[in-house]
């Protein structure tokens, strides 16, 4: 469903060309659920860019259902919905507004029914006369996944879908993306919470400085680099984790620290991060 | 099949302009500048000075019509296109659809001639109101339509080409608003110096001008009409092809 060779896009700065996305290439298949995860910065929302025609790449290929994004945008266009990191629904309209817009802008049929549909799917049909500006960050949310639905793309793009919203609305919103798997579309996503990348994603791909790090499922991922992690403090004050290949190993070296605050727990995908680049992804 | 892409661009615009509309303040905000410029100069200056055989009001309310439909279609465009591509993102919407950069184009420049229409239907009620002498000609509305749909377009390559909304306020004071005095709506260009005049005849609102106050079509109104439609033109093709190229 899309492919990308090698793809790379430059930004000039105050301290020269930034490498945003450099050499990204990977594929995702059809009715995967897709995440990008790595830190700000990491280059995933330029990458996201690239392929919902928003940025052109200075090199390198994308292509989204077969159609290249710089030859072909049209065609991508009429294939995808897209949820940005940054709310641009229109404020001073309402809900039912911007959807109606939204439908026009891509042709929908039976928009009224499609509207509605969607409106329900968000548990928003009760508001769709208020003006957005009245909605909580959780109802917005909702309501741009609402509209990046509303046309049926066969593929969906959420950058940071659940960025800033706190934890029991981000997983009101996790419900209604899993809703959308059950359709059979392609989902890519970017994030930064390791949760919601373990939590929705078929496959990840790590991102750091524009680079892709490692790429696998998030069991693959955490399984090659040990399945359990032993945390203390160490005599500095410092947090220090070992990692180990299984639980017997763990409990061992757990056992051997003669720490009050020693615990053992199972690896994350912030583990494999920190393993792979030295870095914290949150 | 008609390509049908623009109507959400300008509905869009429409329903914002509705909610402004039914705020009291815009209303008020809309006519306020010309018709402190009605009163200052029309009324204080308008019982004293003859123009062309009529009298100043009748002279001066075309050149605010003009004034106020220029400023109107480029700000109403320039400011939206500016705040929605770099602050509220939602120009991104209309990248990311299946519409043609034509369609977005003629959406708001459509959308900006609406604002410019009624700020200018606002000056021509008072016109009628005030001035006996002052006429609605058929080159009258040609040179309004015109004129709104030129900075209309203006608006959209400001719009596109600005870094900051505070960016679209240089473009204004160093060319919008030296060209609501100096081309011709508070007095006849023809009096200006030779050298200053020659300047001032490069400006497209001259030419509004000119045929705004035309009884009828003589070599100096076919002049300025296709002056404008050349302004018209470029503009549309700068600004269409500004937003085909638009990348983040």
């Amino acid at each position: 469903m899309i492919e990308l060779e090698g793809l790379t896009r430059v930004y000039q700065g105050g301290r020269g060309a930034v490498r945003a996305v450099d050499g990204l290439s990977l594929t995702v298949g059809n009715s995967e659920v897709f995440g990008l995860l790595g830190p700000n910065g990491a280059g995933k929302t330029t990458a996201i860019k690239m392929m919902t025609t928003l940025s052109r790449p200075d090199a390198g290929r994308c292509l989204v259902g077969g159609f290249d994004v710089v030859r072909e945008p049209g065609k991508i266009r009429e294939r995808i919905g897209v949820v940005p990191q940054e709310n641009n629904l229109e404020r001073e309209l309402t809900a039912r507004e911007n959807l109606t817009i939204y439908a026009m802008l891509h042709r929908v049929r039976d928009a009224e029914r499609r509207i509605e549909e969607n409106l329900r799917r968000v548990d928003l049909w009760d508001r769709r006369d208020s003006v957005v500006t009245g909605f909580s960050g959780g109802m917005q949310r909702r309501l741009l996944l609402a509209r990046a639905l509303l046309a049926e793309p066969s593929v969906l793009f959420l950058d940071e879908p659940s960025i800033g919203l706190d934890p029991q609305i981000r997983r009101q919103l996790w419900d209604s993306i899993r809703k959308t798997r059950i359709d059979g579309r392609t989902v890519v996503i970017t994030t930064h919470y390791i949760e919601e990348a373990e939590a929705l994603c078929d496959r990840v791909g790590i991102l750091c400085r524009g680079k892709l790090v490692a790429l696998d499922s998030p069991e693959n991922l955490k399984r090659s680099v040990g399945e359990c992690v032993v945390e203390f403090i160490d005599a500095e004050g410092k947090l220090v984790q070992h990692i180990h290949r299984g639980r017997g190993e763990a409990n061992a070296d757990a056992a051997g620290e003669h720490n009050s605050s020693v615990t053992v727990r199972k690896t994350n995908l912030e583990d494999v991060f920190i393993k792979l680049t030295g870095e914290r992804i949150e | 099949m008609i390509e049908l892409g623009w109507y959400p661009v300008f509905l869009k615009e429409m329903l914002h302009f509705r909610r402004k509309l039914l705020k009291l303040g815009y209303l008020f905000s809309a006519m306020v500048v010309p018709i402190i410029y009605l009163i200052a100069f029309g009324f204080g200056l308008g019982g004293s000075v003859r123009i062309d055989g009529t009298s100043y009001l009748a002279f001066l309310i075309p050149g605010l019509v003009a004034m106020s439909s220029m400023n109107n279609s480029y700000t109403w465009v320039s400011s939206t296109l500016n705040l929605s591509r770099l602050y509220f993102k939602t120009f991104q919407v209309y990248v990311q659809a299946p519409i043609a950069p034509s369609s977005i184009m003629i959406g708001e420049v459509l959308a900006g001639m609406i604002k410019g229409l009624f700020a200018s239907a606002l000056i021509v009620i008072v016109g009628i109101l005030s001035a006996p002498d002052f006429r609605i000609t058929f080159l009258f509305c040609v040179a309004l339509l015109l004129n709104c749909f030129l900075f209309a377009n203006m608006g959209v390559i400001v719009g596109m080409l600005t870094k900051s909304h505070e960016d679209t306020a240089t473009y204004s004071n160093f060319f919008i608003m030296p060209m609501a005095f100096f081309a011709g709506t508070f007095f006849p260009v023809d009096k200006m110096p030779t050298l200053f005049k020659g300047v001032v005849y490069v400006l497209p609102l001259t030419h509004t001008n000119i045929l705004i106050r035309k009884a009828g079509m003589d070599a100096e109104a076919w002049v300025s009409l296709g002056i404008l439609a050349v302004y018209a033109a470029l503009c549309f093709v700068c600004g269409s092809k500004l937003i085909r190229g638009y990348s983040e």
